[in-house]
């Protein structure tokens, strides 16, 4: 086999974030490879790279031997390489065959698009590939899984010979999956395509890769040959990070029942269900750690306790307070802070200063306010500046812009603000994402603090070390149904990983 | 019934002839209109581009003595104009519904005042006697055999070229986005833009082509105003909010030719009766300016009807993927 | 010192103060040109426009009322824009509420003057309330799109105006409109529009300033528009929020109506109690960027200009060279914020490029 595409020393920089540092990767003509790593490891982004949606910062890409020196989708599409975007890029009003012509139209005459043509052309495609679908429905009226289908037919009708999938399971059912892999294996033997496949799912690695890249916070951690690998190796290059932590005193024992769960039915934001029929309680006291690889429903769940997602059906109690179908300030109301997954889209508000954003949620408070309505900027200065020394945040002051300041300073504000309101209940996604270590001893440090004083907290991380670190007991998600139940010092990592992944002995019973 | 026969028939030829004449300035903009919109532009400054081609158009004719040469420069203009809206809305991605009142504005205060200092106080006033203004194109044309047609004479023969013009339009637009690549790369330039980039062609491009065919047709459609009636001329603030109508027109007919056609044809049909009142029901009151509203308040109707039925199908579409989990 | 001087920097943005008035300088400069092309001299038509609106009393007294006008206008379209909707239906909902306002007027003839306006305006008020009210609900629940919305009520308002000032409501013994002599405002110069309504004008102002800038209440609204999801994940009550904000524009703009009506024209007649005026102020709302204080200056300036235009006429330049300078302005604004925006994206992407060859030096030699 021969290199079909090298990456030499590629580094792609946005404003502020890292995404691929130094990467050199070759990949093999007529091979199944496949990408894994957490959301933000850098897989996307080295993808568009290749797809030339991205221009990379520094470093060069050959694509059988010759150097690309012009990076955007057509030359890449000319090169003979196709992407399945995570979001798939399809017209909606447009019909499938009319997607599929996009770009490269059949013509009847010299002007006019040939309708007939091109779904006579995507039927021959559908026949060549046993991909069924029906190439007169317009694309907004048919499944995911039907508009992926359209995705890869797009990229054989190009004439691509490399086919990059970006989590292309994601959004698929188990059936779906299998029926895709089933294309997957034939068009890689019968056409020697090469397939870049990026996911999270490991079993779906083994299932289909002949190697296997891991990337981690940007950087390429390794590349092996599947079979030398089995999952746990996988997973331990994907979460781990490679530091000792000293360990954290925990105290007290755990109190009364602060969250409670029952049967929880909740959907995506495409209306599938995300969370199935999970329950669970969390005492004070205690620190309940989610073990789930993303996309499993660990999101959704934690959105819908808050207040964030419409519950579809079961019942949240939260201190002893009906929680269902309230909205997030009623239960913030009964005790409840959150620590959003996405800081940037939930958590701050990116042009206000940092002073207003530590402000939020205490604004009507008497303290900060004359007469009931008159704004005290001064006392909510001296405010801000107490939070700012006490959670130690580093930036030009409480005057800053919030969308400003580093991702470890941002995550910092926001955990000053919802751990000042001293409630009962914390609800804790992802803390520590894309913060340096020196913030995250810092936020763990907090996070234990207000656990040995009382509080209930439900924590969700995708660095498995973090929820080890900090839990005391562990539950494992997997496709939105709860897999196993776990105290943390009970259990090793390698286990736990077998329950996140759908193979542990729960998710066999 | 008897009585009122002759008299409703004429009322009727009468009110369906002012529709149609009434509709082409209006249709002629809004299809230009449809292209911005299918581009995701949204395009205010139409009301502005139709003030300018008017202008231009009565200019022009009236310095070369010529009305073609108007329309000819009318066409140079729109051309102008769009690259001027899309330099800002899609270039130095300005708020393009800021971008398009300030386009009124500059439209509504150039025009009134280039008009003035160039032409006096009598605003543009063209000599009919010259030969080339008496251009048939421009005048009523008489179509043969339907203007013998009792009735239907009456009301489809008799219009200037322009309400011709703009019937063929409407089927050529028809064509070009429905039936040509580069309308479905218009199309796919303002639904999702990243996919048209991904199929290697450019939205930003197709962003341009579209602003550029707005001006031309809205500059058609002041030339339609301004040299489409029979005493060619030039009044401030001549396009009387009919970008807006066509705006209305755009989002009534979902950005669809025949569809926005149909709008420009009920805003002229109301337009008619509304002219017509009098006649029919024979009072003083201006009711006029209440039937006018009409078709505003069923634009608006109609865009909740059509956002309520886009949920209702997101959410059938949900609950059908839904069944299918479950039974599996 | 230097504490004072970051006070003053934060206070002020001064790259903005910048940007305005190099935008006004260029526009200036293109209107020169615009002049000379239509054989003005631009010189003279230039210091008429400086002086005219100081020129006399009553021509400043113009000026200050057009600039209420604006003022009130563009803070109506800053409170929407405050919560992240656009009300572009403030000129309905300004004619609307200037035309129930007179028909208040025109029905308690006769009546106590101090009875008659407070009822006016609770009536104006009450009108452009309802009238954003349709538009806002309708964003607020069904997300259809407000400024395609409020631009078709514009149209439908302009019409009904039409037809009851010129037809039931008109008073008889009046060639045209809803005439309200009879209770208007007192008039501060001789022989110009400047009535007390401006003191009422100065009030609104100054609440809105304050509620935006000053209160918790103003706090939260800000939040909704900058990021409506942290708004909500805050546990404020948008949706209450956004349409309570979008009826209280409609209020200003229907109260504007009233003060139109009852301190500059004396009666309703749809083409004098504005003309697009509301569009106007929208244009300074966002030159000020939707800033109250901003907005109160800008309106100023474009008063002046507006007044100014009257003075071009020794010059032989007609009035309408005033539109020209209001939307010339508005493009040098627009593309000075486009050029900034796609030289910072050049800069950042260098800046990256400088960023990674250094890591990757710094890398080298750490081997």
């Amino acid at each position: 086999m021969t290199d079909e595409i090298r990456f030499e020393h590629i580094s792609m920089e946005f404003p502020g974030v890292l995404a691929n540092d130094d990467i050199s990767l070759s990949i093999r003509n007529g091979e199944v490879f496949a990408l894994v790593g957490e959301n933000g490891a850098g897989k996307s982004t080295l993808m568009n790279i290749l797809y030339g949606i991205n221009t990379p910062t520094a470093g060069s890409l050959y694509v059988r031997g010759e150097k690309v020196t012009e990076f955007s989708p057509k030359a890449a599409i000319n090169r003979g390489i196709g992407m399945v975007h995570q979001h798939f890029m399809l017209v909606p009003s447009f019909t499938v065959a009319q997607n599929i012509a996009l770009g490269r139209e059949p013509k009847k005459g010299k002007v006019l698009f040939d309708n007939k043509k091109a779904e006579r052309l995507t039927r021959e495609l559908i026949e060549e590939y046993g991909l069924e679908v029906d190439p007169s429905a317009e694309v907004r009226d048919i499944s995911v899984g039907l508009q992926q289908r359209v995705e890869i037919l797009k990229t054989l009708y190009r004439g691509a010979d490399i086919l990059i999938l970006d989590e292309p399971t994601a959004v698929l059912t188990p059936q779906e999956t299998d029926e895709l892999f089933e294309v997957i294996r034939r068009i890689v033997r019968e056409k020697q395509m090469t397939v870049i496949i990026i996911t999270h799912k490991l079993y779906e690695v083994m299932a289909i890769s002949d190697r296997v890249g891991v990337m981690r916070q940007g950087k390429l951690i390794g590349v092996e040959n599947t079979c030398d690998v089995d999952e746990r190796k996988l997973a331990s290059m994907m979460v781990g990070r490679p530091v000792l932590f000293d360990h954290l005193e925990k105290t007290g024992d755990p109190g009364e029942v602060a969250i409670k769960v029952d049967d929880l039915f909740v959907a995506d934001n495409r209306g599938l269900p995300a969370v199935r029929g999970v329950s669970l309680s969390v005492r004070r006291g205690e620190v309940l750690g989610i073990a789930a690889i993303e996309g499993n429903g660990q999101s959704e769940l934690l959105e819908a306790i808050t207040g964030m997602r419409k519950i579809n059906r079961g019942r949240v109690t939260v201190c002893g307070n009906d929680a269902t179908g309230k909205t997030p300030g009623e239960i913030r109301a009964m005790g409840l802070s959150h620590v959003p997954e996405d800081r940037l889209s939930t958590g701050v508000d990116k042009v206000a200063s940092v002073t207003d954003n530590l402000l939020v949620g205490r604004q009507k408070e008497k303290r900060f306010n004359l007469f009931g309505f008159h704004q005290r900027r001064s006392t909510v200065e001296r405010y801000a500046s107490e939070l700012y020394k006490k959670f130690d945040i580093r930036g030009a002051g409480i005057h800053t812009e919030v969308g400003s300041m580093s991702g470890g300073n941002m995550q910092k504000v926001v955990v000053a603000r919802e751990f000042s309101f001293d409630t009962p209940v914390l609800v804790i996604s992802q803390p520590t994402r894309g913060v340096d270590i020196g913030a995250m001893e810092f936020f763990h440090t907090r996070i234990i603090e207000k656990r040995n004083d009382g509080a209930a907290i439900l924590l969700s991380s995708a660095d498995l070390d973090e929820v080890f670190r900090l839990s005391d007991r562990i539950i494992t998600l997997y496709e939105g149904k709860i897999t196993g139940e776990f105290k943390a010092d009970a259990i090793t990592k390698e286990e736990i990983g077998l329950y996140m992944t759908g193979t542990g002995e729960g998710a066999k019973a | 019934m008897n009585n009122s026969g002759p008299s409703f028939w004429t009322t009727a030829s009468s009110t369906l002839h002012f529709m149609l004449s009434s509709a082409t300035p209006v249709a002629l903009a809004a299809l230009g209109g449809l292209l911005t919109e299918h581009a995701g532009i949204m395009n205010i400054g139409m009301d502005g581009m139709i003030l300018m081609g008017a202008f231009v158009a009565a200019a022009v004719a009236a310095i070369a003595k010529s009305a073609l040469l108007g329309v000819l420069a009318v066409i140079f203009l729109g051309v102008l104009i769009g690259l001027f809206f899309a330099l800002f809305t899609v270039k130095l991605r300005s708020d393009e519904f800021i971008i398009g009142c300030a386009l009124n504005t500059l439209a509504l205060g150039l025009t009134g005042y280039l008009a003035d200092a160039w032409f006096g106080l009598d605003g543009i006033r063209i000599d009919m006697t010259i030969p080339a203004m008496q251009n048939a194109y421009f005048h009523n044309i008489n179509v043969p055999l339907i203007k013998e047609v009792p009735f239907l004479g009456d009301v489809f023969s008799g219009h200037t070229a322009f309400v011709y013009i703009t019937w063929l339009l409407v089927i050529v637009m028809w064509l070009f986005v429905y039936r040509t690549p580069m309308g479905f790369w218009i199309r796919a330039s303002g639904e999702s833009p990243d996919t048209l980039r991904t199929a290697g062609k450019n939205p930003e491009r197709m962003k341009w082509i579209a602003s550029i065919l707005c001006g031309v047709f809205c500059g058609l459609a002041g030339a339609s105003l301004s040299l489409g009636k029979l005493n060619c001329t030039f009044v401030e603030n001549m396009s009387d909010s009919r970008g807006y109508i066509a705006f209305a027109c755009v989002i009534f007919g979902g950005a669809n030719p025949v569809k926005v056609f149909l709008a420009a044809l009920m805003f002229g049909f109301f337009d008619a009766l509304g002219d017509q009142l009098k006649v029919i029901i024979q009072s003083d009151l201006p009711y006029a300016y209440l039937v006018n509203a009409i078709p505003y308040v069923i634009t608006i109707i109609m865009m909740v009807y059509v956002v309520v039925s886009g949920q209702r199908r997101r959410e059938r579409i949900a609950k059908q993927q839904l069944r299918k989990l479950e039974q599996k | 010192m230097k504490q004072a001087f970051a006070w003053i920097r934060r206070r002020l943005n001064l790259s903005y103060i910048v940007a305005v008035i190099i935008s006004i300088f260029v526009a200036l400069l293109i209107d020169a040109i615009i002049l000379v092309a239509a054989g003005h001299n631009p010189i003279a038509a230039y210091r008429g426009l400086i002086v005219y609106p100081f020129s006399s009393l009553r021509h400043f007294g113009d000026m200050l009322e057009y600039a209420m006008v604006l003022c009130l206008c563009g803070l109506a379209c800053v409170v929407g824009s405050r919560v992240g909707i656009f009300n572009v239906g403030g000129e309905g909902q300004l004619l609307l509420g200037g035309l129930v306002a007179a028909y208040v007027g025109s029905q308690m003839s006769g009546m106590s003057m101090w009875l008659v306006i407070p009822c006016a305006a609770l009536a104006a008020m009450a009108t452009g309330g309802l009238y954003a009210f349709i538009p806002g609900i309708l964003k607020v629940k069904l997300k259809v799109n407000e400024v395609i919305t409020t631009i078709m009520l514009n149209s439908v308002a302009a019409l009904i105006c039409s037809f009851f000032s010129s037809s039931v409501w008109k008073n008889m013994s009046q060639n045209e409109g809803i005439d309200v002599k009879e209770f208007r405002f007192a008039t501060l110069i001789r022989g110009s529009k400047l009535s007390t309504a401006i003191f009422a004008s100065a009030l609104v102002t100054f609440f809105v300033w304050y509620i935006l800038q000053k209160t918790s209440k103003g706090f939260e609204m800000r939040l909704i528009g900058d990021n409506p999801r942290f708004a909500r994940f805050a546990g404020l009550k948008t949706d209450r929020i956004v349409i309570i904000a979008m009826i209280v524009s409609g209020m200003m703009c229907g109260l504007v109506g009233m003060f139109r009506v009852y301190g500059a024209e004396y009666a309703f007649i749809s083409s004098k109690v504005s003309n697009e005026y509301y569009f106007e102020g929208l244009m300074v709302a966002m030159i000020a960027q939707y800033q109250p204080v901003p907005t109160i200056i800008i309106s100023i300036i474009f008063a002046i200009l507006k007044s100014g235009a009257r003075g071009m006429q020794n010059a032989g330049v007609t009035i309408q060279i005033y539109w020209v300078m209001q939307a010339t302005v508005i493009f040098c604004m627009a593309a000075q914020t486009g050029i900034r925006a796609s030289i910072q994206k050049a800069r950042q992407r260098r800046a990256a490029e400088r960023d990674v060859a250094a890591r990757r030096e710094g890398g080298v030699a750490n081997e």
